[in-house]
């Protein structure tokens, strides 16, 4: 299995689903932010990025996340993020982003704040 | 007393061996597993740090790992011979401005520190860099 790995779906009402999987570190996270930003050229602003499988994050994978919220925001859109382990939580946790991002505990409930 | 080493060079594709390398070290310590996960992102941002600005693009380097671990403390030694650079030196960052501006970099720090119960940085000649991350037993 690759050490990480992004699916890209297109969902109703323009958004988009992320699925990210393994880990998401200094080195594989310019693969998640050229999704992203892929996206945004596109004109999508509304993803919602299911976190359940992802094993690791550190700073640098946090940081496409803040990267990419205020441009989402500013374009009527936003990231929710779903789902993630404990540890992956406990990393937003520690950076203070629990206040900032939303989290919902699956798809259908992210889908339906973005609306 | 629980004592090992290990050398990589300056590459991002190192981190995944060197995470692994400190989870193992961790499991054969007293460290509680709750502090697992937080300990491996310490270090994980320690070294991240020292491939990313130690050396100019191109130049390799090496970065050397070693833990010591006792029933009091987990104690990581990270060395390396790059650009001098004190960590002691860079202020924690405001959380929302970052939001705000879209900073992506300058978390790992403030990481460390959260985490660790000690950030201690220190020049040696003949080795350069060094910095000590250590968490107590408790």
């Amino acid at each position: 299995m690759p050490a990480f790995q992004i699916l890209k779906e297109k969902v109703a009402d323009g958004m988009i689903l992320l699925t990210v999987r393994g880990f998401l570190d200094a080195h594989t996270f310019e693969e998640l932010e050229r999704c992203i930003n892929d996206l945004f050229e596109e004109g999508h602003y509304k993803l919602v990025v299911d976190l359940s499988g992802l094993d690791y994050i550190s700073s640098a994978g946090a940081g496409v996340f803040i990267g990419a919220i205020g441009t989402a925001q500013e374009n009527e859109g936003n990231i929710i993020l779903v789902n993630p382990s404990p540890n992956v939580k406990e990393v937003f946790d520690l950076l203070g982003l629990s206040q900032i991002f939303t989290f919902k505990a699956n798809r259908e409930d992210a889908a339906k704040a973005l609306r | 007393m629980l004592k090992d080493r290990l050398v990589v060079s300056n590459d991002t594709r190192h981190l995944i061996v060197v995470r692994d390398f400190v989870s193992r070290c961790i499991r054969q310590s007293r460290l509680p597993r709750e502090d697992e996960n937080k300990v491996i992102l310490a270090v994980d941002e320690a070294v991240t740090n020292i491939i990313e600005h130690g050396y100019d693009e191109g130049v390799s380097g090496s970065i050397e790992l070693e833990i010591e671990a006792n029933d009091q403390q987990f104690k990581v030694m990270i060395r390396d011979t790059g650009r001098v650079f004190n960590p002691e030196s860079v202020p924690d960052p405001d959380m929302k401005e970052h939001v705000q501006k879209g900073y992506k970099k300058g978390l790992g720090i403030f990481l460390m520190r959260q985490i660790m119960d000690e950030v201690r940085y220190k020049f040696k000649d003949g080795v350069k860099n060094e910095l000590t991350l250590v968490k107590y037993i408790r």
